[in-house]
Formats: structure tokens, sequence, C-alpha cells
């Protein structure tokens, strides 16, 4: 892969296409939507989301490629695969460039005003049985510790209102008895037809062959709750969401 | 749920089989608690379930796929029935019966990506080391980050890819930085915190004790990196850490001296980091010849009386038992038989130079080679053989050397040692009489000559390596007799360990890019 973006690269950096002169700036992340929309909204969705195209706001690989690589991925297209190339002038491909780069941007980075200690307080309230920062907290929904960095602001916002929507790998709830009668609650840490990776709320793994279950049941919905849009006040989502996207241990790349 | 009921509920959990520095101190039994299985760098395993009169019925049990990985040179970690594998900046946790994932843990924002060998357990706590010097504790069961800090400046240069050793209450952590020009250190972390408790720098400073060693040499390029890790003496309270070459590796003409305290071992203590003494393998180095090789602490009777020793197989070609008390050298013996650049070790210790072997400009071909005799890939030692298993490498390079200005974290090391094409190297198995260094028996092990697997042995009498063809072989432990092997596809970079899971033994090693786990097809 290394040697297949060499090439590209070199050709970059003769076209002066290495650096995004817009790379952050709020007006041309807005130009870059109304460009995007029209150009490759089709097939990733007029936000990026997601359609025929894989999702610009979920996936690793936006946050890791360099600005160079997005843009002679928009440019030249990605061989093998359906994204077709786009040979236009490099202003255009770096306003769609700075908008994708957006759609996946760590939350941290929105700086988001809001009261910071009122959302650590709802936290504790709220989340913290099942998550954790720092090591306090539960351990039936993913660490938090990193939220900030780790998710886009779109996604943290999504993963509290509509929990449902994805369902965390590795934190599929789900409900084992056991031969002998005991139940077991937590999430599946892992599971296939042979063994279950079972992690209580007490923070008790059960690594088990399926051969010492008598039933397992995967219940398919989030233990979270599904109506913190309505339990909180405007302000008090703010201030959550303030305090959660300042998670973040170290910066990102 | 209180926030009361939440505290009493975790405490509750954490309590639940935590790794404490007493478990340790038992390891290896059935987990596997340190990079080399125990503090004495033993690597020797008490399990016996597989053994010289079932190992023909060994089959593979499981095979995790590391995805992503291309170079794993991991050393697992095994405790309550999880095994703890790395990558660069990465840490997974898996079913160590089963080979299913539990949960990773991907360092994001590290800008390099070295080879990492493991990690190190404690409390309720996994520790990595980044590549980009930062130790980073993750929950053990869930795989939480718990935090993560900086003990060196990665824009100076540093790196690091050890697996970190825990004791008591703080975690030794060491760096790599011998090619490139970094000063070099040793340095005990809080377990709690990740705050330094100490440092111990090993390139000394402007007129400390041995600085009188480098002709003048700016100290802060010195190398003598720390990048392997090393054993701990609880008795003695001593921590053994071995060092690697002066920079630049190949012209030693601005570093007049011997260079204290390159290719050497440190004992020191491990509340205050204070040096009790020091041994130098090869002073004034200028073949790249680290010392970081495993040193191993055996106790045993030497000329009638017991006596604690240290065995080290050093990458310059001599097999070393000193006195792990007092430093005092005991005895060396040459254990690869292309070897030239010594005539012998001399009483003190000292090699005894041939002239005329050291690198030039144009080039002079010396033995061993720059990968060493033998390097990091993990020795083990059977107290029960009384027999040191180790694997080597037969070769000789043309040595070159430069005396251009030497400028640090620029690629320079004075120029290198490199692989004749008409004389290609080949590894071997070996046993050596840990006393006496002398070769017991030996395996040829035929094949490019680029893998770096090391050793595991066991009281079933054996001794699992990997071999040059991507096989893990089994060997009887006192003959070598070839008893069992399976290919496994792919070039070998790690050591292999050996852990019990509910009854059942396992002996597990890491391919370049997956995790291969042996047990017996049926169990008692």
């Amino acid at each position: 892969m290394r040697f297949l973006y060499l090439p590209v690269l070199i050709a970059a950096t003769l076209l002066g296409q290495t650096k995004n002169p817009f790379a952050g700036k709020p007006e041309a992340i807005e130009n870059g939507r109304k460009l995007f929309a029209e150009v490759c909204g089709a097939c990733h969705g007029p936000n990026g989301e997601g359609g025929r195209g894989p999702s610009l706001t979920t996936g690793r690989e936006v946050r890791r490629a360099t600005d160079a690589q997005l843009f002679q991925s928009i440019r030249n297209g990605i061989r093998g695969t359906e994204m077709p190339p786009y040979p236009q002038a490099p202003e255009k491909i770096w306003l769609l460039v700075t908008f994708v780069r957006s759609l996946s941007a760590p939350a941290v980075e929105a700086r988001l005003s809001g009261d910071h200690e009122a959302g650590r307080r709802i936290f504790e309230t709220n989340c913290a049985s099942c998550h954790s920062i720092a090591g306090q907290g539960g351990s039936l929904g993913p660490d938090l510790t990193e939220a900030g960095a780790r998710l886009s602001l779109a996604l943290l916002k999504e993963a509290i209102v509509a929990p449902n929507l994805r369902l965390a790998d590795g934190y599929v709830p789900v409900q084992a008895v056991l031969q002998d009668g005991q139940t077991l609650t937590g999430v599946a840490r892992n599971y296939n037809n042979y063994s279950l990776q079972l992690l209580e709320a007490t923070g008790k793994l059960h690594l088990l062959d399926t051969r010492q279950l008598a039933r397992v049941e995967f219940p398919g919905k989030s233990p979270m709750p599904a109506d913190f849009a309505k339990r909180f006040t405007k302000v008090q989502m703010q201030d959550l969401i303030a305090f959660l996207s300042h998670q973040a241990t170290r910066k990102i790349q | 749920m209180t926030k009361t009921t939440l505290v009493a509920l975790l405490v509750l959990a954490s309590l639940r089989a935590q790794v404490r520095y007493e478990d340790i101190l038992k390891s290896p039994r059935e987990n596997w608690l340190t990079y080399a299985g125990d503090y004495a760098s033993q690597r020797h395993s008490p399990l016996k379930q597989i053994n010289t009169a079932n190992i023909a019925s060994l089959v593979p049990k499981w095979v995790y796929h590391f995805d992503g990985a291309r170079h794993l040179e991991v050393s697992p970690i095994v405790h309550d029935g999880i095994m703890y594998i790395t990558d660069s900046n990465e840490v997974r946790a898996v079913d160590a019966a089963r080979g299913r994932l539990i949960w990773r843990y991907r360092v994001e924002g590290v800008k390099n990506a070295r080879v990492n060998r493991g990690v190190a357990i404690l409390g309720d706590r996994v520790y990595l080391l980044t590549s980009d010097v930062h130790i980073v504790a993750l929950h053990r069961v869930t795989g939480a980050l718990l935090w993560q800090r900086a003990f060196a400046s990665a824009d100076k240069g540093y790196s690091t890819s050890l697996a970190p050793l825990a004791l008591k209450n703080q975690v030794m952590v060491g760096v790599a930085g011998g090619g490139s020009g970094q000063r070099g250190f040793v340095a005990a972390l809080s377990a709690s915190t990740g705050e330094e408790l100490w440092r111990f720098w090993t390139v000394p400073g402007p007129g400390e004790p041995g600085s009188e060693t480098w002709g003048g040499f700016n100290h802060e390029f010195g190398g003598a990196p720390t990048w392997t890790t090393g054993s701990f003496d609880p008795e003695l309270n001593l921590i053994y850490w071995p060092t690697g070459n002066p920079w630049p590796d190949f012209y030693g003409g601005r570093r007049k001296g011997d260079n204290l305290y390159s290719d050497s071992v440190l004992a020191l203590d491990a509340g205050t980091g204070k040096l009790k003494w020091h041994f130098q393998f090869t002073p004034h180095d200028v073949w790249d010849w680290d010392a970081n090789e495993t040193l191993v602490l055996a106790d045993a009777n030497w000329k009638g009386a017991p006596r604690k020793l240290m065995l080290q197989a050093n990458r310059n070609g001599f097999y070393y038992v000193l006195d792990r008390v007092t430093g005092e050298f005991l005895h060396a013996r040459q254990f690869v038989d292309r070897l030239d650049w010594a005539k012998g070790i001399d009483a003190k210790g000292r090699p005894v130079l041939v002239p005329g072997k050291e690198p030039t400009p144009a080039g002079v071909k010396t033995c061993p080679s720059v990968r060493g005799a033998s390097n990091w890939m993990s020795p083990s030692y059977n107290p029960e053989t009384g027999l040191f298993y180790l694997v080597t490498l037969e070769q000789c390079d043309i040595y070159s050397g430069s005396a251009k200005e030497p400028v640090p974290s620029s690629g320079f090391r004075g120029t290198a040692g490199e692989q004749i094409p008409a004389e290609p190297g080949r590894m071997y198995m070996r046993a050596l009489d840990a006393l006496t260094g002398e070769r017991k028996w030996e395996a040829p092990m035929p094949g490019p000559a680029t893998m770096w697997a090391g050793t595991v042995s066991t009281a079933g009498g054996i001794v699992f390596a990997g071999d040059d063809d991507g096989s893990l072989v089994a060997y009887e432990a006192r003959s070598g007799k070839d008893l069992w092997h399976f290919p496994m596809g792919n070039t070998l970079f790690a050591s292999p360990v050996t852990y019990m899971v509910d009854g059942i033994q396992f002996v597990a090693i890491a391919t370049a890019t997956d995790i291969f786990a042996f047990g017996l097809l049926t169990h008692p």
C-alpha cells in the first residue's frame, strides 16, 4: 500500500497539492458542504452519512488519511471501487476535502461551550453506571475517556439521543442461562457458535464454551435509555455534550 | 443506582483476581505474568501436562489473526484466562483458551509505529508503551483507558518498543535510540499514576563517574539505550537492566574510551535507582553489539558453594557468568564458531582484542555479524537440566566506518555492518552448560536467517523454539532430539510462552501476523 501511495504523493507534491489552503475554515466547510451535496451526495448521502457509498462520518479511514491522500482519492477516484474520479480544479477538490474532513473531525475540535461541571454531574447521575471515564464508572457501555477524541460531534450526539441506531462492537446485550441453571446478564464482548465472552455489570468476565450454555438470548436493543432527548432540557443536553466532547487524553492527528 | 452502590460494585469487581506483586513472584505457573514469565527471566515453566511422552499429540487449538499486523514481536502475557497481545500502539485481550477477541485498544494520534514486544500487568492494570514513549494504563478486564502519560519526548527522537516490567508499585521502562543518538535511561514509573519515581541515565553527565570514558563526546548523544526488558531479584531488591551500543554505532574516533555505561548490565536499587554495580561486556563498541540480550538470573553451585549468578549470551559471541550480588566477573566462553574480533575474555572480563577488526572506510570482515551471535530473542534456562537454551546466528559481516561529523536523529550511525552475499548466515538452536558455557547439543535451523524467535523451557522435559523456517519446534531438553514441529507458514519475530486455563496447558507464539496456541489433542 505504501508503494502505491508513493507516486501519488510525488505527483501531489509536484502540483503543490499536499497542503489544504482551506483547512478548518468555516466558510470553506459551508461551501464544501454545498458542493458535496451536488457532487458526492448521490452515493455518500447529502451530509456524508452514507448510502451506496460508505459513510464518511464514522470511519477511521478518513481521519487517518492525510489531506493529500483525500485530495488524490477525490481527484482520481479509488481503484477497485465504484468511486469515480473528479478531475476538477484543485480549489474545488480542496473544498470537498475540507468538508469531508469536518464530518469526522473529533468532537473535541469543536471546542463546544457549555457548563462542563454541570455536564459532569449529568454524566455521573445518568451515564456512569454503564460508562467509565478515567477508570470511574461502569463497564457495560463503551469507555468514554476519549469520547471527544474518538467520536465526531455528530456521532456523539447520535449516541446519546439514538442509542439503538448503532450498537457498539463488543457491547451487545446478552442473557445466558448456563447448564446448571445460573443466569448471566451483561454484554457479549464477543460471541460465535462456539463461545461467548460475557461481561457482567459487576465487571466479572465469563469465558464460556457454548456447550456450557442451556440458552442464550440477545435482546437486540441497547440497554441505554432511548429517551434522553426528552429527559434532558436543551441546556442539560448541551452541558453533557460539552463535557463529553472535551474528554481526550492526547491530541489526535 | 446510587454513586455509593456503584463504587461498591466497582471495588467488588476490582477485588476479583487482581494481579498482586506476590502473584508475579510466583509466575510462571498457570499464568504468565512478565515478558520472560518470571523476574529471573528464566523463561522456564513448571507445567508438564505437555511432556516428552505425549508431545506427538500436540495440535493447534486456535489461531488468532491480528488484522493489520505485519511484524508481531509480542511475548504474550496471560492472566486468569485472558491473553494480552500487542502490535504498534495497540493492545488486544483474547480469550486464552479459545482465541476470541475480548477487547482492543489502539492509541490514536501516534506518528510513528515501531514494533511492540508486549505489556506488563499489575493490579487491575495492563501497561503498554507506545512508539512515542507514553505509558498507557488500561483496565485488564474491560480495556478501558485509565490514563496515559509521556515519560520521554518523541520530538527529541526517543521511541520505545519493549514490554515494561511491573514490580511492587512501579513499572520499569526503557527507550530505544542507540542508532540515532539519544541518551539512554532506565526509569521507574508509579504503577498508579505513571509519574516518574526515579531515572538512571545510562550515559553519565559532565563530571559524573564514567563521564571520563567518552573522550569529551556530548553525553546527550551517547546512546546506550535500554530497549529490552530487564530482570529483578526481589531478595537483593536489585533491578538488572541491560544497555545498548554507544553512538555513533560504527565509528569510535570521537568517543575515545570505554563509553560507560554502553553495552553493559546495570544493577540498580529498585527503590532509589542508585547504581549498585555495573559490568561492561564490550568496552568502546564499534560493531553495534548491544548488550540488550536477556539477563538470566540463576542460583546454582559455583565451585562448590551456592551463588547468585547472572547469565548472558551476549551479542558479541561470548557467554558470560557473573556474580549478581557484586557484579564480579566469573567466567566467559565463546558460544559461536564464527568469532574473530577477540582472542578471548581476560580474568577481569575484558575482551582481548584482535587488531584490525574495527570498521574502516573500505570495510573489514569481522565475526559475528552486526545482528549478533545472539540478540534479544529470548533464551531459557532449565534448573533441572542445568542447560541454557538459545538461538544463535553464525555469520560474519563487512563492517565499514566513517569519521563524518555525527548528527543525531539523522539516520547516521557511522555507517554499517553488511552481510556478505557469498557467506549467508545460519541459525542454530543450542544448549549450553549454564555454568561453563560448553555446548551440549545443537540443532541447525536451515532458512534465510531472518527470524528473531526465541525459546521457552518446560518441566515436561521440552524446550520449544521458533525455527528459521517458520515452525514451532519441540526439542527434548537434555538431548536436543527433535520431537515435534508445526509449520506456521510465516516468519517468526517472537518468543513462545506456556500457560494453563481450566486444566489445559497451552504453548503459544506469535508469527508475524497471527498468534498460534497449541495443546494436547485429548486431555486427562
